[in-house]
């Protein structure tokens, strides 16, 4: 009770600008990690499901070393280690942001589209092929359709992921919610109020991303599926 | 057909790439710069000792309250139900980061009492189990659901009580589809140590940032680079063992 008392409603109030501009970011950040990672995961799932020698190859490698290694040392690696190299490669921490949630989600949704590409009956495909389409045709109008809604559920969730990941931004110093959240907190002394409003904004975002992912599961269920 | 040209392909890039990238390692390791050896050592022998440690702590404790919550949550009562959703659904939605800074910093000012205080690491661990238990809890209740009912009647025939007949009966076989997921778990909870990193634990990214700080104050380079593919290379020779396996298991064990 006395932890109810003392939570201070005013500071969050006080503090809206910052907060919402934080959630601005971190929501902009996973607005283009989410498009580059379909982007990426679309592409060379389609390269890991179709074999295309090389690249397929070359994907495997991309998808093991992004899914075994820590994001955060990914993080580090794009923002200090690349500058070390060449300083045509310092990024600012937006372009960091998002270049290390699309590359991070690029790897997991191309293992997720190449699930969903595999699991499309080859039958489905040679009939596409016989009804006259081209290979490329075949793909976008019989294994797209049929393999991204298999893809779906896996997919969400690596959006979710990403989602969550750009908290990590905080450790570049990356301004998006967690970040401020934390500043806040350590000027004003009032930790548990700014990252229970962080950490309720997050599970709003979160909640309602993956119960967006059951309606739309149910809209996109293939027909056999459907109940 | 078209799946062993693929195989063919995989094996011969990886012998040529294998081939160019050996000797040219061990040229670059027989070459390497003073400051090599002691960061290397500091980061293997300090902070390798600490993700392992802490990866094993948040392992077990994540394992041990995740399987009574998981098995907990098959039994038809709404109230224990609803709570334990409740607490799968917080810890598995929030970011791991804000967890353990809920943990560290909020935790100590919101409740006054002496266990409330952790240190960076406990409070590190802390956050972790309360990840990972949401996962295993899920895991398990997915497990649990899949042992048919004949076992549960069958060893309420026996005369087993509730305790009894998940300890002996249900969970051991549980425990055969559990195993892939605990070992995925593992894999990530030892990636997701570096977050401990963030308020100070010294584990293996954060050695690797202080070695940097040191050689940019030291020597004027911080070699950022060759030390943050390093940590990578530590981290994927743990992990990707880990990873293979749990697949390997999961097509095996099910």
């Amino acid at each position: 009770m006395t932890l109810l008392a003392s939570f201070d409603w005013a500071v969050i109030w006080d503090n809206r600008d910052a907060l919402a501009k934080g959630l601005e970011l971190t929501l902009e950040v996973s607005a283009i990690g989410i498009a580059g990672s379909t982007a990426v995961g679309l592409v060379l799932g389609a390269a890991r499901a179709h074999r295309i020698p090389i690249v397929s190859q070359l994907a495997a490698v991309y998808v093991e070393v992004i899914r075994n290694t820590p994001i955060l040392v990914q993080i580090f690696l794009l923002y200090y280690g690349l500058p070390t190299l060449s300083h045509h490669l310092l990024f600012t921490q937006f372009r960091t942001a998002w270049l290390a949630v699309t590359i991070w989600g690029g790897a997991f949704n191309t293992e997720n589209f190449r699930a969903g590409f595999e699991a499309v009956p080859f039958r489905y495909r040679e009939a596409g092929l016989a009804l006259g389409f081209s290979r490329p045709g075949t793909f976008l109008r019989v294994t797209l359709p049929i393999g991204g809604r298999i893809a779906l559920p896996s997919t969400i969730n690596t959006y979710v992921s990403v989602l969550k990941n750009t908290s990590l931004m905080t450790a570049i110093g990356f301004p998006e919610l967690t970040n401020v959240s934390r500043s806040i907190a350590a000027a004003t002394f009032r930790d548990v109020e700014m990252l229970s409003t962080a950490a309720v904004v997050y599970l709003t975002l979160v909640w309602t991303l993956s119960g967006l992912v059951r309606v739309l599961e149910r809209h996109l269920a293939l027909p056999e599926e459907a109940r | 057909m078209r799946r062993d040209w693929s195989r063919i392909t995989s094996v011969v890039l990886a012998a040529v790439a294998i081939a160019v990238a050996a000797p040219w390692l061990w040229h670059k390791y027989q070459t390497r710069p003073d400051w090599f050896d002691p960061i290397a050592r500091y980061i293997l022998h300090t902070g390798l000792k600490n993700t392992v440690r802490m990866a094993a702590f948040a392992v077990v404790g994540s394992t041990a309250v995740g399987i009574v919550l998981g098995t907990l949550l098959t039994v038809r009562f709404w109230p224990s139900r609803a709570l334990i959703r409740l607490y799968i659904e917080v810890w598995r939605g929030l970011p791991i980061i804000v967890t353990i800074f809920l943990v560290y910093f909020a935790l100590p000012r919101a409740v006054h009492a002496g266990w409330t205080s952790l240190d960076a690491f406990q409070a590190a661990t802390v956050g972790l189990i309360l990840w990972g238990s949401a996962q295993v809890a899920e895991a398990t209740r997915g497990a649990v659901q899949s042992i048919p009912r004949e076992q549960h009647e069958a060893a309420s025939a026996l005369g087993f009580g509730w305790i009894g007949r998940h300890a002996f009966i249900v969970l051991p076989q549980a425990l055969r589809r559990l195993l892939p997921p605990l070992i995925g778990l593992l894999a990530n909870v030892i990636q997701n140590t570096t977050i401990a990193g963030i308020i100070g634990v010294g584990e293996s990214l954060e050695t690797g940032n202080r070695s940097i700080e040191r050689l940019t104050f030291s020597t004027g380079s911080p070699q950022a680079f060759t030390i943050y593919v390093g940590v990578m290379v530590v981290f994927f020779a743990i992990s990707f063992p880990l990873t293979r396996l749990a697949a390997f298991l999961e097509k095996r064990l099910i």
